[in-house]
């Protein structure tokens, strides 16, 4: 009983996912403009990268190889994000709007219900772009893969795009306690996360230390590749990230049960 | 009559710009962040000592404050309520009302702009005075750098209409907007000086109306481009705003002619 | 509550159930924001106020009351969505908004305001993740639709998208979709609001099996034929209070007794004269000449009466009249002009609050 629940509400949401990306690709039109937009949102990005490695051999200490990896970690933990759990972005609409009245009498969690509400078919081309960065930095940089190191990035990785999704949840989840449908916060928030697609050394200790402990963008990607890459003394650090995650999760869990408390539904 | 009318526009429009301030503000975030990286990384950059087109680091902050106005320039969401207008059919509703269309959309984002430059000239130069400073040229380069400015208020509008009007054939606005951000910001140079870019990419920029976005005002504000060669910058935005405002009308005409045929 | 009328176990109690909304009380714009921010001042609505419920098993309860008055609050309440205020509510043994997911497998709502199927997916689709999401076996899930075929011709509207449904046809959908997993308790909140006659028919129809299969079922509408045609109860609403609760025949009566009669004359007749041959009756005069509107008791004078009196003075052009509407009672119940006597058949406890 307790080992089959869990494999069941996973495989509900791929129920959920997998109706709603047929929607979605029922516009075969769609899908190609917004793959190639994604595309070229992230190519801009490894086209600055290239032109300043062009002209310099390190930043910050790290080679391009290795900021490509960070880089990448972002990419992929938004094209997780948008593939697999857009309909986290429209908790506030929903929300102001009283669309979570149907959720809440369906014997599924309502928090996996939104998260399941939509599909981005831009993640696929995040995915695409940033597993090709992935895959090629890994193969330039200099790291010993033993079977320990590769389980090791496995999970860090993992759990750096769990950090990601459990910090867009709490942020969204916020609107529980916010009026008014223009909600700000989490499209905010995600901007302030485009920081960590460079290593956070660059920046001052404020913004470091911000990044780190506030709100843990560094986690996603500079400490997880740290540790993989056994890059610097600080790079043990990295390896809390399994345990930063386990804390964001658990944080934004209590966040949207907490908001949804507070739910009012909306009187038409 | 009609000048009255668009006059009119720019003035409601730029009262409603408080309606829009959400996206407007969310734009500004957006360029923001992206700003504070740069910053950041070019600081690290030119530390380092080696050369990067020439620049020193108050010129490289001067830059990348220029870039970061123009780019939120003209941002303030007029587009999404167009593209919606398209792709609902609402817009034959607007075919039968007495003004141009392009006309009315540019004295809709006229309005806008007027917000849009005071908030992101005040934005940049309070980071300019707490980052210690950058170059300010002298008056008369000054001047020719606010016409390029005023310039780049219908470049880009005509940019984002073009794209929007893509919607007649496309129902996903949203992609549409991201390729042209991304396209915008690397061929205009907001992305990085245009010298840096391998040179195929920067013969591409310099051939197509994408440079005069920011890479002109840029060079301009810094003294690269003084007298004639600065009055010849000018001249080509101003060369590119009569060719790209041609092909809005062309293309509107297309497509409305489609519009028609199909029925709305 | 009388302790007679629990002999059976109520299968939905409320006691003194209350919910409050609380809103910003900011005004429109940027400075009102502002203001907000310093003084956070809020506007309160008692939605419910202190509603009291006890519904058995198998019970069928109209729920009635005009605008506002705090009908789909309560069905929030009742259903988990909503956490009240103050006050309890326990259904089927479950407090709803403690423990939703045992509560969704026991009740069925909906809200003829809004679909609970995904927009951008066929019918089909979204029946099939619900049957999933509810562990519905094959065989009863076709049982299931094939019933749904019968009375509310929904094999026609399941390769269709939810977007493309015209309004009829999505509450066909949506009664399938909210009554799929045979729930034993329904709330229907307004099932019946904008459709035609006909489809009208075809839900009135259907909910009279429901409750003839012993389901408890609780519905909200503005409709008296829905009430008469399912409900031998009902409770009236006002101003988030219980204002009647009791058998639908002690409404009836009283209510049914004025009726209102637009009538329109080919020739202009004075008013007064046609006040003076039906002292019974109020007369006043419409909009144009010749026009009038008579309200008469039906227990005084009958329709055929007042018809023979009218044509007396001139040829009628035109007649209406008013359907009565459950809000002309609603409202009267609630000033006082009307008076309702307590139900004789012994299901509710009579007037209220
Ligand atoms: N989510 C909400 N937030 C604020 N006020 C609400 C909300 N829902 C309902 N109300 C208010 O509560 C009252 C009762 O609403 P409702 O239960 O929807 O009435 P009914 O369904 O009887 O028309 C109304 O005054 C309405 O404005
Ligand atoms: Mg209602």
């Amino acid at each position: 009983m307790t080992t089959t629940r869990p494999i069941a509400t996973a495989r509900m949401y791929r129920r959920c996912l997998g109706a709603h990306l047929r929607a979605a690709l029922e516009y075969e039109a769609d899908f190609w403009i917004l793959v190639v937009a994604s595309i070229m949102m992230q190519a801009t990005g490894v086209i600055f990268l290239g032109a300043v490695f062009a002209r310099i051999p390190t930043l910050a200490g790290w080679t391009l190889a290795e900021v490509v990896l960070i880089y990448s970690l972002v990419v992929i933990a938004e094209g997780v994000g948008s593939l697999c759990f857009e309909g986290t972005w429209y908790l506030p609409w929903m929300v102001n709007q009283g669309d979570l009245d149907y959720t809440l009498v369906r014997p599924y969690p309502v928090v996996l219900q939104t998260m399941s509400g939509a599909v981005g078919l831009n993640g696929v081309g995040n995915l695409l772009t940033g597993g090709l960065l992935m895959a090629w930095s890994l193969s330039r940089v200099d790291v010993d893969w033993s079977p320990l190191r590769i389980a090791l990035a496995v999970a860090l990785f993992l759990s750096a795009v769990l950090i990601k999704l459990s910090v867009t949840l709490a942020s969204t989840s916020a609107c529980f306690w916010v009026f008014g449908a223009s909600f700000m916060l989490p499209t905010a928030l995600h901007q302030v996360g485009e920081l960590a697609k460079y290593p956070v050394s660059v920046y001052s200790a404020g913004i470091r230390v911000a990044l780190t402990v506030v709100i843990p963008f560094a986690f996603v990607s500079f400490y997880p590749a740290a540790a993989v890459l056994g890059h610097g003394q600080d790079s043990w650090v990295g390896l809390l990230t399994p345990l930063v995650a386990g804390y964001c999760v658990v944080v934004a869990g209590a966040v949207f049960r907490r908001g949804l408390r507070r739910y009012e539904s909306s009187g038409n | 009559m009609a000048a009255r009318a668009y006059l009119c526009m720019v003035k409601v429009s730029a009262r409603t710009v408080l309606t829009y301030r959400a996206n407007f503000v969310l734009g500004l975030f957006a360029v923001f962040f992206q700003l504070l990286a740069m910053l950041y990384v070019w600081r690290l950059l030119l530390e380092s000592g080696k050369d990067f087109g020439g620049y020193t680091w108050p010129q490289m902050k001067a830059y990348l404050l220029v870039a970061f106005v123009t780019s939120s320039l003209v941002s303030a969401y007029g587009d999404f309520r167009m593209a919606a207008r398209i792709r609902d059919g609402l817009v034959s509703l607007d075919l039968v009302k007495p003004v141009t269309y392009q006309t009315a959309r540019f004295a809709e984002t006229v309005g806008r702009a007027a917000l849009e430059l005071a908030v992101t000239f005040a934005v940049a130069g309070s980071i300019a005075l707490v980052t210690g400073g950058i170059p300010v040229p002298d008056l008369p380069q000054l001047l020719l750098f606010a016409v390029s400015i005023a310039a780049v208020v219908p470049l880009k509008f005509l940019v984002v209409y073009l794209s929007t009007l893509l919607c007649f054939w496309t129902q996903n606005y949203m992609g549409v907007a991201w390729a042209r951000t991304s396209l915008v910001a690397l061929l205009s140079g907001s992305l990085i000086p245009l010298v840096l870019l391998p040179s195929w990419l920067q013969t591409t920029a310099m051939l197509l109306p994408f440079a005069s976005l920011t890479a002109t005002p840029a060079a301009i504000y810094l003294g690269q481009a003084t007298g004639g060669e600065a009055l010849g910058l000018l001249l080509t935005q101003a060369g590119w705003v009569t060719v790209l405002w041609v092909a809005g009308r062309l293309v509107w005409r297309f497509a409305v002619r489609q519009l028609t045929v199909h029925g709305g | 509550m009388p302790a007679a009328t629990m002999a059976v176990m109520p299968v939905i109690e409320a006691r003194e159930l209350t919910k409050v909304f609380r809103r910003p009380d900011k005004s429109e714009g940027l400075r009102g924001s502002l203001r907000h921010l310093v003084t956070r001042r809020y506007t309160t609505t008692s939605a419910v106020d202190h509603v009291s419920l006890s519904i058995e098993p198998g019970e069928a309860v109209a729920y009635v009351g005009p605008n506002g008055a705090g009908k789909s609050t309560t069905v929030k309440l009742l259903s988990g969505i909503l956490v009240p205020t103050s006050g309890e509510v326990v259904v089927g043994g479950i407090v709803p908004h403690r423990d939703r997911i045992a509560n969704a497998r026991q009740v069925g709502v909906l809200f003829g305001q809004r679909t609970q199927l995904w927009w951008d997916l066929p019918v089909r689709e979204s029946l099939a993740l619900l049957r999933d999401m509810y562990g519905i076996g094959p065989a009863d899930y076709r049982a299931q639709l094939a019933r749904f075929d019968e009375v509310l011709e929904l094999g026609e509207l399941l390769p269709v998208t939810a977007r493309k449904l015209s309004l009829g046809q999505r509450m066909r959908a949506d009664l399938a979709a909210a009554l799929l997993h045979r729930p034993g308790i329904v709330y229907l909140d307004e099932p019946t609001i904008g459709l035609d006659i006909a489809v009208k028919d075809r839900v009135r129809d259907f909910l009279r099996r429901l409750v003839a299969d012993g389901t408890t079922l609780i519905l909200t509408t503005h409709d008296l034929g829905d009430i008469e045609d399912v409900c031998r109860r009902i409770a009236i609403i006002d101003g988030g209070r219980i204002i009647y609760d009791g058998g639908l025949d002690g409404v009836k009566d009283t209510f049914a007794r004025e009726r209102c009669m637009h009538v329109r004359l080919t020739t202009d007749v004075d008013p007064q004269s046609v006040a003076a041959l039906l002292p019974d009756a109020e007369v006043t005069p419409g909009g144009s000449p010749g026009e009038f509107t008579i309200r008469f008791d039906r227990f005084v004078l009958t329709a055929g009466q007042v018809i023979a009196t009218a044509s007396s003075l001139a040829e009628i052009d035109d007649l209406l009249i008013d359907e009565p509407a459950i809000e002309d009672v609603v409202r009267k119940v609630y000033s006082g002009e009307l008076e309702l006597e307590p139900a004789e058949d012994g299901v509710g406890a009579g007037v209220g609050a």
